[in-house]
């Protein structure tokens, strides 16, 4: 079967880059299906994870070193990598890693964190790209 | 024989460079679906004279800022931010602010990703 197929193929080349055209058109296909849709669809699970999440600052207290109450609202583990606190002359960044499991509260103090005094407003940012604040004095 | 060999090979290499080209296009689109970043902060300092921004990068690809707009005018901008994943930094933007107004600040990447929102200078 095979010897007279390529027998048929030696006699008939003018079919061959038909073949060949048609073969790699659907690898092509392939290519933009496989790169394209699946990353969009990768993509997509990204922002539904980003409107699922709900971070909320429930409490500051200023102990010996200031203490922040976080609440985890969302039905995803949060992950917390980035802590402001902001007044009318200074916005100071820290680095942090919190990780907070769904309908969990998580304590988080640093010494290395200072609360200014009078007003300020603390914000904290998700790994996925959601904002947290609250003010106090 | 001659000629059937021929377009064997005009077909390969078109489609060679139609598969390239395919490769080409959709990793363009791939970095452009990818990018996602966010302003953590707007910060009005030096002396009524400068905005500075926090960038992260919360996307699957890196990305470069290529131009920031103030009340939708270009601004130059320091430094020539590249944020891998998950990173992070200040960005600074000469402009003279006043007390109490309202900004509009767009930051646009190198592959076309905007952000854009409304903020208000401390009084």
């Amino acid at each position: 079967m095979w010897t007279i197929t390529c027998r048929r193929l030696k006699r008939d080349r003018r079919g061959i880059s038909n073949i060949i055209v048609v073969t790699l058109s659907l690898v092509i296909i392939l290519a933009i299906v496989s790169n394209v849709v699946l990353w969009n669809y990768e993509m997509n699970q990204l922002d539904w994870e980003k409107m699922k999440e709900n971070v909320v600052i429930t409490n500051v207290e200023r102990e010996t070193e200031p203490q922040f109450t976080f609440q985890n609202d969302g039905s995803l583990t949060a992950h917390l990598v980035s802590l402001w606190i902001i007044n009318s002359t200074d916005h100071q960044h820290y680095d942090i890693n919190v990780f907070i499991n769904s309908a969990e509260t998580e304590t988080y103090h640093s010494s290395d964190i200072l609360l200014p005094t009078g007003n300020y407003t603390v914000k904290v940012v998700t790994e996925r790209g959601n904002t947290a604040v609250y003010s106090g004095s | 024989m001659l000629s059937s060999l021929l377009m064997t090979v005009i077909a390969v290499a078109g489609m060679s460079i139609a598969i390239t080209a395919t490769y080409v296009i959709t990793d363009g689109l791939h970095d452009n679906m990818g990018e996602r970043f966010i302003v953590e902060d707007v910060w009005f300092t030096g002396d009524y004279d400068q905005i500075s921004l926090y960038l992260r990068n919360v996307g699957k690809v890196s990305i470069k800022v290529a131009a920031v707009y103030v009340n939708r005018t270009g601004q130059s901008f320091t430094p020539s931010l590249e944020l891998e994943q998950g990173k992070h930094d200040w960005l600074t933007v000469p402009y003279d602010w006043s007390a109490g107004s309202v900004y509009e600040v767009k930051v646009v990447t190198r592959r076309g990703t905007i952000v854009v929102d409304y903020y208000m200078s401390p009084s």
